[in-house]
């Protein structure tokens, strides 16, 4: 039955002239599944559910998407499923966190690297930031060091795993700091990171800006500073690390976009890359973002690609000491 | 006493027990140490209870479990064996929603007690097997938009 | 008494549409093998794009309190826990569906979960800063002595034989350590690409659970189907009323527990109704007959499963931290239309928060009337031939557990699990101990290492593990209940002894 109403549409946008005349064949012609690495309910899948809302537009992909969650391993078990096992057809997308699955593939162990991969267009980007609980003593970032400095290897923090964003951040804090950190990976994601750092069992933590956001309206953490080259909109009045001294970049910052196994034949990428960032301009689309306290940064295919070069410099001299 | 629960206790326990070694084998031979700490401590205790368990089986002091019977056996054989084609080959092979009606309607017939010679109870199993599956394709399919290996029917 | 206010809008007609809606479409998809009270609310956000927030809430909430409650049917009639808190069900409420007592084991069953339900609920209305306060309290050393609270458990789930109950529980932990380690992400035992994402829970529930099922009805062969027909016992409903209150420890046991382990994030939910059902059989002076078909064990394991839907709730209203996989995916349905979980959401959307938290209430009420109502006509099930059933249930079995990730291998898992544990069945091993371990070793092991790594940080892992009133508190329990199923084990040995020499 869906069959046959999405086989009438398509004939019917055949008839008009309307669609697909760059496409490959009458591509899409049923309902196109997108990969979340991360289960139902976690950042990356709450966003890619509301960008990818209008897919069934007819000035959009004129069919729906439908997002499919395969968590574990800090995202390495979807991302491995999209480079071995998914089928290079175009009805198969998948969502990217970077530099989450970048800096997994430097670090080995599995079956992907940046080349496994071609990028389509990037939604957002999520800068980590620094939390300490409401009640904390530290104010700045320069207390936190200073802490770090009398207790070498004592400063305890969370953050959401190895090898993600958040432990980049974490990596760049000691070394821009020069002192000896405790990095406490969490196996619960950015919520139970943030957890640990509300109930005080850790003295801070590593965390997105948009979780960070929602906890500090809440009245459960300060934000002491943003590793990202400027500050965010949705937090003016955090300073970024290299205003308080530290030389950090924004190497950790969460990009999440789609993109699709390599092999996908190049017309159908070549419309996905056309249409697909329309779709996230939608207006619908970025209202409910903002609602939600997700940073939106819409980039095309040729942005997202000389990206992923940057990262895979950065982070291969970062992680080479390790 | 039958000695052939005895038996089959000392090769279901003995299973059991190279799949213990094997996985403390494992544990403690495999990098890096740190992810296997956990397994380590796990299949220490799993080999001792196992190798135990054994030993209790050898010297026939294995009092549950029933054991398997050949009567029981030459039953399960052939839906076993069906039900496993469906799932390892056919589901994929075939289509996913043609596999299970296939498979469906095999089981139903290998099982249903009504004589095979009257024609009516060849009507029945198929009024169920449409029955079924037109529930199943109506909650699956339509409702919960689930994606089958292949397309939808074939 | 805010909430009083705000109870009103509930009953608006179009919002008491959706709260119906929502109740009786929760209690079908929960009772759905392969999908959990998680993706039953995942798969009706997109419906609340649409609604009004408030409106959007009602659906969610309605659907959260009777998928859980949903879960039960499968569990009772089909022996298919459709998600981990209906495990404990499966123990006493299958077996009295057996005895053709499915319609009164259904009703006990949703009775139960309605009067635990409305005291989670009504927890979560009144006592919401408290509850706050005692689910940050525990850390990752507590968090690990509850999963080994969970283990101890294994003494009372199998009867037969307790090194064999441990050993069906260490193969559990063993296969919840298969794929990538959550923390250092390197592989562990991936010996086939299906298990390169570990195993998923659910389709390890359905296959340990059904499939052995599915084998013994082959087992019986072409049988006449004369010989054993089940008479479906009818089941007043006024009785069913009067057993459960009759039952009143049960049902006190099941729902305080419920509540407060319900409370804790990551853990609660899943291990909620084994440990009411563990600890109401050793407090119950019939001890010796849960596991045969006892109203006892149906109704703790209920009364648990929903007492902690609201409690559960506690850590996103309050502190916006998701506790649960569930909560996570309403928060999402909270931010969607601009809602901030925590002081926000009380203070500037009263109307969205109160008619939430109003309508799993309501909610509770409509799921236990309309539960009642189909009791006695789902029970019938148990007259359905077992040639249809064997199918039937192998059909479910692998349409449930591909849905849950669209993922044949998970539907290998179920299968190589099932026919596995069938024949570790026939020689003594049983599925409820091995899925508490496959259940509880991440947990054990996650909380183990975070906790040994804040500890070497801080101060020594003894100080860290060993110390503090909640870990001390959480150990005396562990070691009573290891002393307690030593002590029955002992007491149950001369019993059989005394047998075996009179036989």
């Amino acid at each position: 039955m869906k069959k046959w109403i999405a086989g009438a549409a398509t004939a019917l946008m055949t008839l008009t002239g309307a669609a697909f005349a760059e496409g490959h064949g009458d591509y899409p012609d049923r309902p196109i599944m997108l990969m979340v690495s991360y289960g139902a309910g976690g950042a990356t899948d709450f966003q890619a559910r509301i960008v990818t809302m209008t897919a069934g537009n007819e000035d959009a992909l004129g069919v729906p998407i439908a997002i499919i969650n395969k968590p574990g391993a800090g995202g390495r078990v979807g991302w491995n499923w999209l480079a071995s096992q998914a089928e290079a057809d175009g009805y198969t997308l998948g969502a990217y966190n970077i530099p989450h699955f970048i800096a997994q593939s430097i670090e080995g162990g599995v079956s992907y690297t940046a080349d496994s991969f071609e990028p389509i267009a990037n939604w957002g980007a999520d800068p980590a930031v620094f939390v300490v609980a409401a009640d904390s003593p530290f104010n700045s970032m320069q207390d936190v060091v200073d802490y770090a400095k009398e207790n070498p290897g004592g400063l305890t923090f969370s953050g959401a795993g190895l090898f993600v964003g958040h432990h980049i951040a974490a990596l760049q804090l000691e070394k821009a700091a020069g002192v000896k950190l405790a990095y406490i990976p969490s196996n619960a994601g950015g919520a139970g990171a943030m957890k640990s750092v509300i109930a005080g069992e850790v003295l801070g933590g590593v965390n997105n800006l948009s979780d960070a956001f929602r906890a500090r309206e809440a009245g459960n953490v300060k934000v002491l500073g943003v590793f990202d080259l400027e500050r965010n909109s949705f937090m003016e009045d955090v300073p970024t690390m290299a205003e308080q001294g530290f030389d950090i970049d924004n190497a950790s910052v969460n990009f999440r976009g789609v993109m699709v196994p390599k092999g996908t034949p190049q017309p159908v990428i070549d419309h996905l890359a056309a249409v697909v960032p329309t779709m996230f301009e939608n207006s619908s689309v970025q209202g409910k973002m903002s609602a939600g306290g997700s940073p939106m940064h819409v980039m095309t295919r040729e942005e997202v690609q000389e990206m992923w070069t940057a990262r895979q410099a950065t982070l291969q001299e970062l992680l080479a000491g390790l | 006493m039958n000695d052939l629960p005895r038996n089959q206790h000392i090769i279901a326990s003995g299973v059991v027990a190279a799949v213990g070694i094997w996985v403390t084998y494992v544990s403690y031979t495999q990098e890096p140490a740190a992810a296997f700490l956990f397994p380590r401590m796990i299949s220490t205790v799993f080999v001792v209870l196992a190798l135990w368990t054994f030993g209790k089986a050898v010297m026939g002091r294995s009092k549950v479990g029933a054991g398997l019977s050949a009567a029981a056996m030459k039953n399960i054989a052939p839906g076993l064996i069906v039900a496993l084609i469906y799932i390892f080959w056919a589901a994929r092979g075939l289509g996913f929603y043609t596999a299970s009606t296939i498979t469906f309607f095999i089981l139903l017939s290998l099982y249903d007690p009504a004589p095979h010679a009257e024609l009516r109870s060849w009507i029945k199993r198929i009024i169920i097997t449409a029955g079924f599956l037109a529930v199943m394709y109506a909650l699956f399919a339509g409702l919960l938009n689930v994606y089958t290996p292949r397309e939808i029917f074939f | 008494m805010e909430f009083v206010g705000y109870l009103g809008d509930v009953f608006l007609p179009f919002n008491f549409l959706l709260l119906l809606l929502g109740t009786i479409g929760g209690l079908i998809l929960g009772a759905t093998p392969g999908l959990s009270p998680t993706m039953a609310v995942a798969l009706l956000i997109p419906f609340t794009f649409q609604l009004a927030p408030a409106q959007g809430l009602i659906l969610l909430g309605a659907a959260y309190t009777s998928t859980v409650a949903g879960g039960a049917v499968s569990a009772i009639l089909l022996k298919i826990p459709g998600a981990p808190a209906n495990i404990a069900t499966t123990l006493d409420g299958h077996t009295m569906a057996q005895k053709g007592q499915g319609a009164k084991a259904l009703q006990l069953s949703f009775l139960a979960s309605a009067v635990g339900g409305i005291f989670g609920v009504l927890l979560l209305i009144f006592l919401t800063p408290v509850l706050a306060k005692w689910a940050l309290a525990f850390g990752p050393s507590h968090l690990f002595w509850l999963a080994i609270l969970g283990v101890t458990v294994i003494g009372t789930l199998d009867s037969s034989s307790v090194v064999k109950g441990l050993l069906s529980g260490c193969i559990g932990l063993w296969l919840a350590t298969i794929g990538f380690d959550d923390i250092m992400g390197a592989q562990r035992f991936i010996f086939h690409p299906a298990l390169g994402g570990g195993i998923n829970v659910i389709p390890a529930l359905i296959g340990l659970f059904a499939i052995p099922q599915v084998i013994t009805m082959f087992a019986k062969g072409r049988a006449s189907t004369a010989a054993e027909v089940i008479v479906v016992q009818k089941s007043p409903i006024k009785e069913a009323i009067a057993e459960v209150f009759k039952r009143k420890r049960a049902l006190a046991i099941g729902t305080g527990v419920g509540s407060i382990i319900g409370l804790i994030p990551g853990v609660g939910g899943q291990i909620a109704g084994l440990v009411a059902y563990d600890q109401s059989k050793k407090f119950s002076p019939e001890a010796e007959k849960f596991g045969t078909g006892h109203s006892e064990g149906v109704i703790a394991a209920e009364a648990a499963n929903n007492a902690m839907v609201g409690p559960s709730l506690v850590p996103l209203l309050t502190l916006s931290i998701p506790g649960s996989p569930t909560a996570a995916v309403l928060l999402g349905g909270l931010l969607i239309h601009g809602i901030f979980p925590g002081s926000d959401l009380f203070d500037n959307h009263p109307d969205v928060a109160w008619t939430f938290i109003n309508s799993m209430l309501i909610g509770q009420v409509l799921m236990c009337i309309f539960g009642l109502y189909v009791a006695g006509l789902a029970a019938s099930v148990a007259r359905v031939p077992h040639s249809v059933m064997a199918a039937v249930v192998l059909g479910l079995a692998v349409f449930g557990s591909y849905s849950v990730q669209n993922s044949m291998g998970d539907v290998y898992v179920m299968a190589t699990l099932g026919v596995g544990m069938y024949f570790l069945e026939r020689f003594g091993f049983s599925a409820a101990p091995l899925v508490l371990g496959l259940i509880l070793g991440p947990i054990a092991e996650a909380n183990f290492i975070q906790g040994s790594m804040i500890a070497n940080a801080t101060s020594s892992i003894t100080s860290y593990f060993f110390t503090g009133p909640l870990n001390l508190t959480l150990i005396a329990i562990v070691v009573a209940s290891v002393g307690y199923s030593f002590w029955m084990e002992l007491r149950s040995r001369r019993y059989t002894s005394k047998e075996e020499i009179m036989g």
